[in-house]
């Protein structure tokens, strides 16, 4: 019985507390105001375990079409160089603004500091699923609910490419018919 | 006259913030859809084994052909065919062939 009036006690202090931290006002949740190291931390860990965990069973198909970079490339440059960049390109409005910053996608994986890439095919298995379902409160859409998953696997297969490419090459692969 | 100090004294700040505020052009978030330049490609550097050499390849073509595609030939009153000389191959000038 005592280790029942325990709980509750603890249950009612936590409620309390978390109600009193939300309704406080005391969080500040401007985003060019960055969070604490610890609270980063604790949102990238949960953030990219998730990922990885949802991705797991993705299965790849073949992208060596050279055909998926022009789809792939045209939707990029439409849906996504804003936020992460294009060859030639240091920031933009959306790179600068946004928290957390979005990943710059056109330099190679190594220089994304905080993202777990893996392997390739762990990165590929990453990449389309991140494109298809969006990361909650981080600006990131989940394209899936307007664009098949034919559409996604292209704009994966651009993604592979796009840091070997150079500001001229991207303009013809991006570029409208 | 003093009217008119009081009116530059409301004017001029008021346009000098509106000029600030310009500085930031919408016109630099809209997208321009691009034509591809293929002046640039050079061909002799291409690696016809990368797909990314293919595929600019394809786009660059389909472009081409597009272009050619758009040309209205109704509306191209002043040709005169007549004039055009025909060029008419013979075996001989296949030289290199």
């Amino acid at each position: 019985m005592k280790i029942l009036k325990l709980l509750l006690i603890l249950i009612i202090l936590g409620v309390g507390g978390v109600a009193a931290v939300m309704y406080s006002g005391v969080v500040d949740v401007a985003a060019d105001e960055p969070h604490s190291d610890f609270v980063y931390w604790l949102l990238e860990e949960t953030r990219e375990t998730s990922i990885k965990k949802a991705a797991h069973s993705i299965e790849v198909p073949d992208l060596s079409d050279p055909e998926l970079l022009l789809t792939g490339g045209v939707d990029y440059e439409y849906m996504c160089s804003s936020c992460h960049l294009k060859p030639g390109q240091n920031e933009s409005d959306m790179s600068l603004g946004l928290y957390p910053a979005p990943p710059n996608l056109a330099v190679a994986d190594d220089s994304h500091k905080g993202h777990e890439h893996g392997d390739e095919m762990q990165s590929t298995r990453k990449n389309f699923w991140v494109i298809k379902h969006g990361i909650k409160a981080s600006g990131m859409p989940a394209w899936g609910k307007t664009h098949s998953d034919e559409r996604i696997w292209a704009m994966v297969a651009f993604l592979k490419r796009l840091p070997t490419l150079t500001p001229e090459q991207y303009q013809v692969l991006t570029a409208v018919d | 006259m003093k009217t008119l100090t009081k009116i530059a004294l409301i004017l001029v700040p008021a346009i000098t913030l509106s000029v600030t505020v310009a500085a930031h052009d919408p016109s630099m978030h809209a997208k321009k859809a691009e034509k591809a330049d293929c002046s640039k490609m050079d061909h002799s550097k291409m690696d016809m084994k990368d797909p990314v050499a293919v595929a600019m390849m394809k786009k660059c073509m389909k472009q081409g052909k597009a272009s050619m595609n758009k040309m209205d030939h109704s509306k191209m009153k002043g040709m005169d065919h007549s004039k055009m000389k025909e060029k008419k191959m013979k075996k001989d000038d296949h030289k290199n062939h």
